[in-house]
Order: C-alpha cells, then structure tokens, then sequence
C-alpha cells in the first residue's frame, strides 16, 4: 500500500531502442581520470636492432635506472635516463649489449641491479654484471638446460645468491650463483613447454611456473617432494604469462584469449576472468597508475589494457599497430614500453605532472581544525540578507527541489495532444531514432492517420524526404514502408499537384524501392545457394 | 480456505463520525480500515449479497455519550443490518425482502440527538428498492422504486414515492432536508418534513435538463443542487424549491419567468448555470464541507475543484484511473477518492495529496475488438509464495499475494504514460512466472493502425531481494517476426524457457549470464538468448509445456503435442490428434501423463501418456484452464458450463473439478460463478500447522476475485457443496475465514476495541483533578482534540466552584 504517486514519472517517447541499430563502438568519448593518466604519456618509438625481430621479453631494472629488451642473440641494455630525453636522430640511449650464443630470452635483473641474468635459444643462462664505466662481463656460465632457457628469473625479495630458469625442456632449476650449481631441479616439472615464470613477492624461495600443457605450478624450494608441485593451477589454456599480484596472494595468468586471476591462498580459487583480448594474451606485467597498481596485458591483436584487479574492470585500452609481444613499465612509474614481433619498440614517457597528483598534494594539512567563520555582524545588512545567498555548510541536511523533468519539443507537444505539430517538430530536428518514437507514440494514440492527412504541403515534403531516405533501413524498415503506402494512398491529390519537389521525393523513394528489391533479388540467390549446401552439412 | 479479491469500489466507502475509519462495502462483508494505517481492522460478515449502501450514525453533541461506532448496512439480500462495527456486533436485522440499492437516512442526526424522547423521532429511510416483478405499466418495465422504511418499528411508512427504469442511487443533503434521484433528464428532488414523515406529505421537485443525467449533489447548507451530465456537463441550480417547498401544500404561485437565467421551462429554481471541462460521464460531484468549492471527476482521473461563486476551476491530476466516488470525512482534513482500478487513495485534503493507498486485486483486463484468440491475457501465478501476477491497465503488473490479500507491489513493464481516457492499443498480453518465482517473462502488444506500426516484444525478468521485486533482464523485440507469442513456458530447475508464435514456430530461450556484483547493485551480464528455433510442418503453435525434470518439452502445434528434447532442439515424439487447437498443456507431476485441452466448437479435454504415446481418457469439456501438482497426480481442470445446462439459472457458469489423473471419475466437483476468464493454481500452503505442506488449490475467477482452499479434505468438501449453493460467490466457510490483516496478525478488533474504550474513558474519569490526566497519553491514542476540550473546560469549571465553595 505504497503512496503511488510519488512513483508515478513521466515516460518521454523516446525509448525505442529497438529501433537504434545497436553500436558496435562502445568506448565513449568520455574522458576517465586514468585515460587522462595515459594520455600524459609521450610516445615515440624504438628500434633496439635493426633487423626486424621479435622483442621476446623487457625488463627494467628494480631503481629502474636500466631497461633490457631481448631480441635477436643479444640483451640490449638502455638507459632510462637518456630514455627519457631520447632523440630518435641519434642512438646514445644504447647502454650495453650482452651477447648471447643463440637467441636470447628473459632478461631479469638482480633485486639490486648489479646484475643481469637471461635464458638463450640452446639453453644457456648467462649471468653479467653491469659496471657503469666498464663494458659488462660474463660472470656466470649456467649449463643445464638441454632446450631453450625461456625463463629466467632472480627472486624479487633480497636474496642475491639465487636465481630461477625454467625452458622448454620442462626442467625448473633454483640456482645457487656463486658455484653454479643446482639447489633444486625438477625435471619434467611440467609436461609441455615452460614459456611463463615468476618469482613470488613476498618469499624467496616460491616460484610459479607457466607451460603449454596448460598448468601454472606453484614451487617451493624448501619443500623438496620431488617432481611434485605446492599447487597445480588448469589455466584452460597454453599459459603465455604468469604474475604474482602485489600481495601475494594472488596470481594472474594469462594464455590464450584469457587472462584469470586465482586466489593462491585459497588453494587455487578462480576469482575473476578477463577476456578482453581478441587473441592472445603474450605478456602481463604490473604498472604503478597514481596511488593504485594495474595489470598492464599485451596480445597479438595489438592492444595493450590496463586492468583494475581491485575493480575488476578494464579501466583503459590501448592500440599499437602490431602485434604485442613484451610490455614493461618502469617502477617509478614514468615509462611504459612495448615490443612487438617486428622489432619496434613503442615507448611511452611521461612527459608532465599529473594535475591529479598536484591536487593530492595539498592535503598535508586536513588535521587542523578549520577556524570558525565570523559572524556577521547585526548591524551589517547583509546579516538580515544571508538566508538567501547562503551556501550549505557541511553537514547541513539539503532539501533538493524536486528535479524538474526536462522535455523535448515533441514530448511537450505530443503532452498537449498536439499531434501534427508534434510530428512536424521531431521531423524537422532529423533524427531517426525520434521520429521513429514520435511515429510509434502517434501509432499507439490511433492519430497517426489523421496526422497525416492534416499535413499541409511543405510538412508533408518533410516527411516524405524522412521516408525517402529511410525507408529501407532494415531496422525501421516494416513501419516506413507500411507507412510510405499510406502515405502515397491519402495524400495522391497533394503529391500529384505538389510541384517539382515532392516529384522529386516520390522518385527518390521508387528509386530506393527498385534498389531494395535487386538488393532482395540477389540475396534470394545466395539463399538458394547456401540452403543446400546447409542441408547437405546437415545430414 | 480464503476468500478474497472482491472489488473496493462497487459503491462509495463511508468515513467512521471521527474519521480514524473507513467503512468499505467488500462483496457481502464491510470491512474496515484504518485511515492513519491503510490496514484491514475488521470486517462486518452477515450479509448474503453484494453490500450496497452504509450509513454511519453521526456522533451525538452531547458530551455524555460514548463513542459511537454503529452504522447501517443495506444489501442487495433485502436485509438492513445494524451493526457496532468496532467490536464487531450485530445489532438489528430488519428484512426489507427487495434488493436494496440504496439506501439514505436523512433525519439520523436529529433521530440520533433527540434519543431520549422516543415517541417523536422514529428513524426513516429512504430506500432505493428493485421490484423484479413488478409487471408492465404503460409498456414501460419500472423496476426501481423509492420507498420510506421506518426502521424503528420496522416497517415500511406510506407507499411509493417514485418509479424508475432501473434502480436509483439517492443522493441526501447534509442537513438531512433534501432527498433527491436522478431520473433519465430530470432530478427528483423531496423535501423531507421534521415531524410525521409519510410519503403523502412529501413534495416532489422535478428539475429538467436535455442530456441524460449520472450524479447529483446537494450543497450542505444553501438550496443549492449540483448534477453531472453524461457529456460531461455540470449544471448548479440555485434557490430551488424556494415556491414549491416553502407553501404549504397551498395553491400554486405565481412563478416569475423573467429574471431566472438558464433555467428551464417551469423549473422551480431561481436561476441555472452550466459548466463544462469532462469530457465525458461525471462519476461523482461533492461539495466541500466549508460550502466555496465543488468537486467532481470522471473517466480522465482529474479532480476539478471549482469554485462555487466564480466557477474558476483547479485540477489535482495524476490520479492514473477513472475515478468512481469521492467521500468527506467528518475531519476536514481528509477525504478519500475511489478509482476504477480498484484502489481507495485517502487524500489530504486542501492540497489533495495521497496520503495512503489501500489497493485491492486490479481488475481484469477488458479488451475491445482484439483478433480472435489473441485476446485473452494470461495472468502469472507463483506457486511457492502464492503470489499471482495481473497485467493492469497502466501497462504495469501488480503483484498479488493471494495468501495474505494483499497488494505487494507493482512494477512498471511498458515505458508509456497511462492516460485512462485513451482506448487501449499496448498492453501486457502475457505474463509467465517461473515455478520458483526467480524469473518472470512478459510479452507486450502494441497493435498497429490501419496496418501500420505494431510491435510485439518479449521482457524477462529476474527476481530481486524482495518478493514481487523483479528486474529487467533482457528485451527481445519482435521475438517471432511479426507473429504473436501464444504461450511461455519456463523450465523448472534451470534458466531455460521456450515461447511458442502463431507464424508456426517456436523458440527456446537460455539465459547464460554472469551477475558482477558492484557495490549494492547486482549487474547482468549477458542475458537471455535464441538456443535454437524449430518448427513443425509450419503449423501455428498454441502451447507448450516442460516436464517436471525440464527433460521434455511439449509443444502443441494446433491439433498435434510434439515432444522436444530441449537441449540439443530434437523432435522426440509427436502425439496425435486432439479435436481443436490445442489451448494449453500441462504435464501431470512425474507421472507419464500430459494433459491438453482446446476451445472451440470442438472443445475437448485429454489426457496422453507418453510411454505409449495414445490417449488415456478424454472429456468432451469446455475448459477454461488447468493445472497440475508438481509431485502428485492430481489434476484441477475449470470447465464451462454451455448455457443448456440448469444451474445457470442460479449464476454459476463453470464448475472445478479434481482429478486422479489414473482415474477418469473425479474426485471432487464444485460449481463456480463468473468462470469465464478464471485461472487455477496449486499454490504452497504457508499458513497455519494443520495444514501445513499441504497444497491450496486457488481459484481466481473472470472478475478476480479468488479462493484458497484444500482440495484433498474431502470431508470438507461435502460440507462445502451445499454451503456453496446457499451462498453464492464462494464455498467459504463462515468460521474459519481469516481475510488480510486478519489472517496474518491474528484477531485486532479486541485489541483494538479496549484501546478506543481505555482512550474515550479518559475524559470522563472521576479524578479530582482531570485536567492533569486529560493530556496524558501518547498522542495517538488521545481522542480528538474538539472531543477532549469541552470536558477540559469543564473540569476547569468545576475546579472554580470548589473554590469558591471554599472561599464561602
């Protein structure tokens, strides 16, 4: 027994959303406050070698001082600083290159950037050092691997004896550097390729491996049970990427179109799937957006997106033009980078401050109790005025006025039962979507009819133009054409003496008509052919 | 067993004398409701037919008398009853032995203030009587007549006062002086004498018009009377009677044609003005209580408010229904307004805003001149809450809880302003509810003109955290072309329904969606989608029905039942020929048995077995509706009587009837009224233990009213059958019937009784010094504020003769 009229609203005529052909370009125009983050970056690009081979891997270093992209048989080490004033007529930005005997893989620098490790095509893993004056040398020489070495990896915690790999050969390794031995080796750890691994935030010793046959394994090199894993995730598809998120806790995974975030603790929990991405999903990594941490994806269609993990939204999308193999993002936040199979590296540099940051920054000072305003004085006249000025004070309970509801032309018209004029008002503003409402609304009233036979000359040019031109629109195509024969059968006398214009309406509308049939004719054909074919297929 | 559904607005509901109650007439009972609450106090039962007219007795002025709750009843069983309605008791029977049709006391105020001297002040009615046998006067068939009943001694004063067509409504002044009908053109106006009331001595007054008259008011203190016409008009005659009434019987007088504008002819009226802004039939004209303003309202549910001396007018819109009655309340604060949609909106008064609705179940939808079969609107129905679903007329659905009587809420289903004036060219044609009330489907029509325009589109619906909360899921617009959805059927246990199209093809939906849930709000993803689309030999299909495991589809294709493997849209099984179109299928629970029934001339009931695919039994029945328990094998099937049968003589037209489905003969039969239209459900029970698990079998017939009851008691049906041809409308029980508020808080009226007895016992308790009590209390439950001042003041009074008695 609810008091009904509070519920009552009015209803404009515009919802006729069937009629609307349905958008394909969802993205608006609006402008988020993290478009406008990316939008501060300022891109350029990069081409590390000159022949045109796939970027395999990035990695900057964690004081993000250096940045390493794998391609072709060499580690290229750039510099973020010159990176970031990089004039693409010279190439200073060159750091280093670390050679490598086969094709080079995963680049991953130490938790202190002193050194870099990275897997090869024959299955060597290389360690080098990166003195700043000297040229790097080869420290370590890792030979295990009888495939290529696709993973190779520090621990992020400080512990700077030990490094993972992982290859194709299936065999996972925790290496203790200084002798060059094995701590922990899994053979056959998977039963396909190993193309995906991470180290784990918050342990040294638990890593997580990605493979073709699917599964994302979860190690733990104090646990020695064999060829065992701690958790075996199915990811449903051949794993591209692997990542732990900040905490921890959870991971993300990415393989085919998908990318899935489980809850590790939770033994393996499926959370959330994203499937965005058209193809692939080749690399995922973690970027510093503001105050909040994104999951940046790559694919091979192209797009590079960020994902709130908190949100589970994609809160933005990017397009390069090939397809992504690598991405990498500094972590101070400033760089964003790239690489694609082509051997192009699409580099983004913020180039200002945020204004968002520059607000934030002002807020050192929110404890101090804001002082009580003066009161104005009674002799003041505008003390007796203040009522009328006055704006809310925080706290203050407002009492909004009820919202008044904002009608179109035709909407008020079609309220006023003024028909003809309603019609006449939402032809002339031309778009279809209303007229097609206002048509609807009239048909609905049972004035459709009479409308149409009040419109003098010039009105009913405007709505033959209107039916000329939309009448075989497959979508409002049923109502238009029933409508163009009522209109043609009423108003015969009007249209045959109406002069040079409405001749040219009536024409323009039998040309359409003509078309339309051929257009019907041909595909009664394709029909005929394919219907056999579709019976055959389905036999 | 519950009864309920009866419509609020069959005649005008009266205000208790202080305005905390509202009297409504409810089929054969009166039932009560609070005006602060909008809830069901209590009901009056003890009228055999419709209730016509109730008559309040006004307060007496004197402070000494209690409270007063006692009102008159009048019926179309030719009974008058006297009632105290707060506790509920009857008072006094008086068998006028003709339909009453209304029924008006016009000197019950001076009858009720002089009680003490009996002799002088007998209590007269002016009763509004049918007289089916009266015979043919002058070739005209004057059923109606208006008498004088004298209900002090119970017997009818003088003879007939007047002979109408059909059956008046009497319409009485304030002040009890005028009693007027309209009849055809005229009004028929009689001023009634204070003393030795006998209809000799009464004075007729005719007034003329050129158009049909529907209404009339009298001013309630000047000689002004107001009637609506059926164009719309209003006409205020001014000074009438001033000649006729004020000579005693004399000669007549000279009447003074010159200065009395728009009157007509030799009307007596000093003068007749005209006003016109309804467009069509005035339902009702009511003069505020401080005399400057005239209401009235027709079908466009706008109240125009005029004003008496400059006829400028105010609107109060948004109404959203024909409006029926308009009735003042003692407090002038409050009146209430009765729309044709079943619904009592209680305004408050200067600035006319709704305070509080009490709804009842809408009424059907009637449509006009819709093709064929295509016009019946089917009505959703929930079995696990026992809620039904109604299509209204203001494109919305109302959610109905049958177990309870109540309206729960309403959800707007077409975008479309409702105008009442307008005809009906979109409405909701088909509302289907899932088994477990989780998601629902509607179908709309727009109907197109000339050809032209003319949309059908299908709506799914998915359950939110309340009952009858549902929310949009998915629009499917056209869903099959251009062809209407004859049936929907959900499957049970999963999110699968099929619609079933006239163009020969039917549809299974799935719903596939993923619900993200983002802060309070649940968010769909995805939604409902075309699986597969099969057809069969091109023949409309006008059912269709899951299995109870949602294994099986049946689809019926006019004559044939074919059976559908729904996931993978493979026929099964066809099974042959009924006599007509198949109307509807239901499968029997988890037994091998569906049951089919078509309409027509050829109208059949059958019942197939699957397992061999042949007829199991069949009736030639006309039959309205179906429906099958989920776990037994029992079957309720509605059937039409043809019109050769006896019993239509006594108004009922169908029967129910209760099958085992093994067994032909059926287990119990009982005859129903008003068939046509009516729907059955097997509905969980949720109320009381004893009958606790136990299905309801619920009947809402074509006007919806329904009932509730337990088909397996049989014993108690045998009681039933006789109770039922006593008492038509319903096979209730008398004692067991616990309606709405009743039936769910258990009995109130004592409650509230001690609680009106404890407040109106305050004023004139023997306390030394009552003013100090007087006050005290919560202020609901203090007695107004014009009953508590005068014993306040008085106790002032008697405090200063202490005094001076002291001072002496």
């Amino acid at each position: 027994m609810m008091a009904d009229e509070a519920t009552r609203r009015v209803f404009p005529t515009e919802p006729a959303s069937h009629l609307r052909p349905r958008s394909r370009s969802v993205k608006s125009l609006v402008s988020t406050p993290e478009s406008s983050f990316w939008r501060t970056f300022r891109s350029s690009t990069l081409h590390p070698s000159y022949l045109h081979l796939p970027i395999t891997s990035l990695s900057f270093s964690p004081n993000s001082s250096l940045l390493a992209a794998a391609s072709s048989t060499s580690v290229r080490v750039f510099s973020s600083l010159s990176l970031s004033e990089y004039d693409p007529d010279f190439d200073p930005a060159l750091f280093a290159t670390l050679p490598l005997p086969d094709l080079a893989y995963s680049p991953s620098f130490r938790c202190d950037g002193a050194l870099i490790a990275a897997g090869c095509e024959n299955g060597a893993v290389r360690v080098f050092d990166l003195p700043n004056d000297k040229p790097p040398k080869t420290l370590r020489r890792l030979n295990a691997h009888s495939c290529a070495s696709r993973v190779v990896s520090f621990p992020l915690l400080d512990h700077k004896l030990r490094l993972f790999s992982a290859g194709d050969d299936a065999l996972f390794v925790q290496w203790d550097l200084p002798t060059e031995t094995p701590l922990f080796s899994v053979p056959g750890a998977h039963r396909d390729y190993i193309r995906a691994g991470a180290p784990s935030p918050v342990s040294p010793d638990v890593f997580v491996t990605g493979s073709y046959d699917h599964t994302v394994k979860i190690w733990d090199a104090r646990v020695d049970s064999g060829a065992s894993s701690v958790l075996s995730i199915n990811h449903g598809h051949p794993v591209e990427s692997v990542l732990f998120l900040p905490s921890g806790g959870l991971l993300a995974t990415a393989g085919g179109n998908t990318i899935k975030i489980w809850d590790v603790i939770a033994g393996g929990k499926p959370v959330y799937s994203v499937e965005t991405h058209n193809k692939t999903v080749t690399a995922l990594t973690l970027a510093k957006v503001r105050d909040d941490t994104r999951l940046l994806s790559v694919s091979i269609d192209g797009y590079l997106k960020s994902f709130d993990f908190s949100r589970f939204k994609i809160t933005h999308s990017m397009r390069y033009p090939a397809p992504l193999l690598s991405v990498a993002f500094s972590p101070t936040g400033t760089i964003r980078v790239v690489g694609t199979n082509n051997g192009a590296m699409y580099m983004g540099i913020k180039k200002k401050k945020d204004e968002f940051e520059d607000q934030v920054g002002s807020d050192d000072f929110a404890w101090s109790v804001p002082l009580p305003e003066k009161p104005t004085s009674r002799k003041n006249i505008r003390y007796f005025k203040r009522g009328q000025s006055e704006k809310p004070s925080e706290g203050d309970f407002i009492i909004k006025r009820p919202e008044k509801v904002k009608l179109k032309e035709h909407d008020r018209l079609l309220r006023k039962f003024l028909h003809k004029d309603a019609l006449v008002s939402v032809l002339k503003t031309q778009q279809t979507t209303s007229i097609m409402a206002v048509l609807e609304e009239l048909v609905a009233r049972r004035k459709l009819i009479k409308c149409i036979s009040n419109l003098d000359n010039d009105e009913l040019k405007l709505l033959l133009s209107f039916i000329s031109k939309k009448a075989t629109q497959p979508w409002c195509a049923r109502f238009l054409m029933d409508l163009a024969k009522c209109v043609l059968e009423i108003r015969a006398e009007d249209i045959r003496s109406g002069g040079p214009e409405m001749a040219v309406h009536v024409r323009n509308l039998r040309s359409m008509v003509a078309h339309e049939i051929q257009v019907q004719r041909s595909l009664q054909e394709i029909q005929g052919m394919i219907s056999p074919l579709l019976v055959i297929a389905g036999k | 067993m519950i009864v309920g559904g009866q419509s609020l607005v069959t005649s005008p509901p009266v205000f208790s004398h202080d305005g905390k109650k509202l009297l409504v007439c409810t089929g054969c009972t009166v039932s009560v409701f609070s005006t602060t609450t909008g809830m069901l106090i209590t009901e009056l039962e003890g009228h055999t037919e419709r209730l016509t007219s109730i008559v309040v007795v006004p307060v007496a002025g004197t402070v000494g008398t209690k409270f007063s709750n006692y009102c008159w009843t009048a019926s179309l069983d030719g009974m008058i009853f006297y009632w105290d309605f707060s506790t509920p008791d009857l008072l006094k029977k008086i068998n006028v032995q003709l339909p009453v049709h209304s029924f008006v006391i016009p000197n019950i105020l001076s009858a009720s203030l002089g009680r003490s001297d009996k002799a002088s002040q007998n209590l007269y009615a002016f009763i509004s009587v049918e007289d089916a046998n009266k015979g043919v006067e002058n070739g005209k068939h004057l059923h109606g007549s208006i008498q004088i009943y004298d209900l002090t001694n119970s017997t009818r004063a003088g003879g007939v006062l007047a002979e109408t067509h059909k059956p008046e409504t009497l319409a009485v002044s304030k002040s009890g002086e005028f009693v007027g009908i309209k009849k055809k053109q005229q009004l028929n106006i009689w001023r009634v004498p204070n003393k030795n009331l006998k209809s000799v001595n009464m004075k007729k007054l005719k007034l003329h018009h050129t158009r049909t008259l529907s209404c009339l008011a009298f001013h309630p203190t000047k000689c002004i009377v107001a009637a609506g016409d059926v164009s719309g008009r209003i006409l205020i005659w001014r000074g009438f009677g001033k000649m006729r009434h004020s000579q005693d019987g004399g000669g007549k007088m000279k009447i003074d044609m010159g200065d009395r504008p728009g009157v007509r002819g030799e009307d007596d009226a000093d003068s007749c003005s005209t006003w016109h802004w309804h467009s069509s039939e005035i339902k009702f004209l009511m003069f505020s209580s401080d005399e400057a303003y005239l209401f009235s309202g027709a079908k466009e549910g706008v109240i125009v408010v005029w004003q008496l001396d400059t006829g400028n007018k105010t609107y109060k819109p948004n109404i959203g229904s024909p409006l029926m009655y308009f009735t003042d309340s003692p407090d002038p604060s409050l009146s209430c307004v009765s729309c044709e949609d079943n619904q009592i909106h209680l305004l408050r008064m200067p600035s006319m805003d709704i305070i509080k609705s009490i709804s009842g179940i809408k009424p059907p939808l009637i449509l006009s001149e819709l093709q064929g079969d295509r016009s019946r609107v089917i009505i959703g129905c929930d079995r696990s809450i026992g809620f039904v679903a109604l299509p209204t007329k203001d494109y919305r659905i109302q959610f109905f809880s049958l177990l309870d009587g109540t309206d729960i809420s309403h959800l707007q289903v077409i975008e479309r302003n409702y105008d009442p004036v307008d005809e009906t060219t979109v409405f909701i044609s088909l509302v289907e509810v899932s088994d477990d009330g989780s998601m629902m489907s509607t179908v709309e029509e727009k109907l197109p003109e000339m050809g032209i325009g003319g949309l059908i589109s299908l709506k799914f619906w998915i359950r939110g955290s309340h009952t009858g909360q549902y929310t949009l899921s998915t629009i499917i617009y056209e869903p099959h072309n251009n062809a209407g959805v004859s049936d929907m059927a959900f499957c049970p246990g999963r999110s699968m329904a099929v619609s079933t199209s006239y163009c020969g093809n039917f549809k299974v939906w799935v719903n596939n969606s993923s619900f993200i849930h983002s802060g309070d709000e649940i968010q769909e993803k995805g939604g409902w989608r075309c699986q597969s689309v099969s057809s069969y030999k091109e023949i409309p299909m006008t059912a269709a029905a899951f299995s109870g495991d949602g294994s099986v589809l049946a689809v019926a294709a006019e004559t044939k039942i074919t059976l559908w493997d729904p996931l993978n849209n493979v026929l099964v099984a066809i099974i042959g020929d009924s006599l007509g179109p198949i109307r509807r299928l239901a499968f029997v629970g988890s037994s091998e048995y569906i049951m089919s029934f078509s309409s027509g001339t050829k109208a059949d009931l059958v019942v197939w077995n699957i397992s061999n695919l042949s007829t199991h039994w069949s009736y030639k029945l006309l039959v309205e509706d179906i429906c099958c328990t989920r776990s037994e094998t029992r079957v309720a099937v509605l059937a039409l009587l043809s019109s050769s049968d006896k019993s239509i003589s006594t108004g009922k037209d169908g029967m129910v009837l209760v099958f085992d489905v093994e067994n032909p003969i059926p287990v119990s039969t009982w005859f129903v009224k008003k068939a046509k239209g009516g729907r059955l459900s097997f509905i969980n029970n949720k109320l009381g233990e004893a009958t606790d698990g136990k299905l309801l079998l619920a009947y809402i017939n074509g006007e919806h009213n329904y009932v509730l009851f337990d088909p397996s008691n049989v014993k108690e049906q045998e009681d039933l059958i006789p109770k039922s041809a006593r008492r038509p409308q319903s096979y209730a029980h008398d004692e067991n019937v616990s309606h709405g508020y009743a039936s769910i808080y258990g009995e109130l009226p004592s409650f509230d009784l001690t609680k009106a007895r404890s407040s109106d016992s305050i004023p004139f308790v023997l306390s030394e010094r009552p003013w100090e009590t007087i006050f005290s209390g919560s202020s609901h439950a203090l007695p107004p504020l014009s009953k508590l001042c005068s014993p306040f003041l008085e106790s002032l009074l008697q405090k200063a003769e202490k005094q001076t008695v002291l001072s002496q």
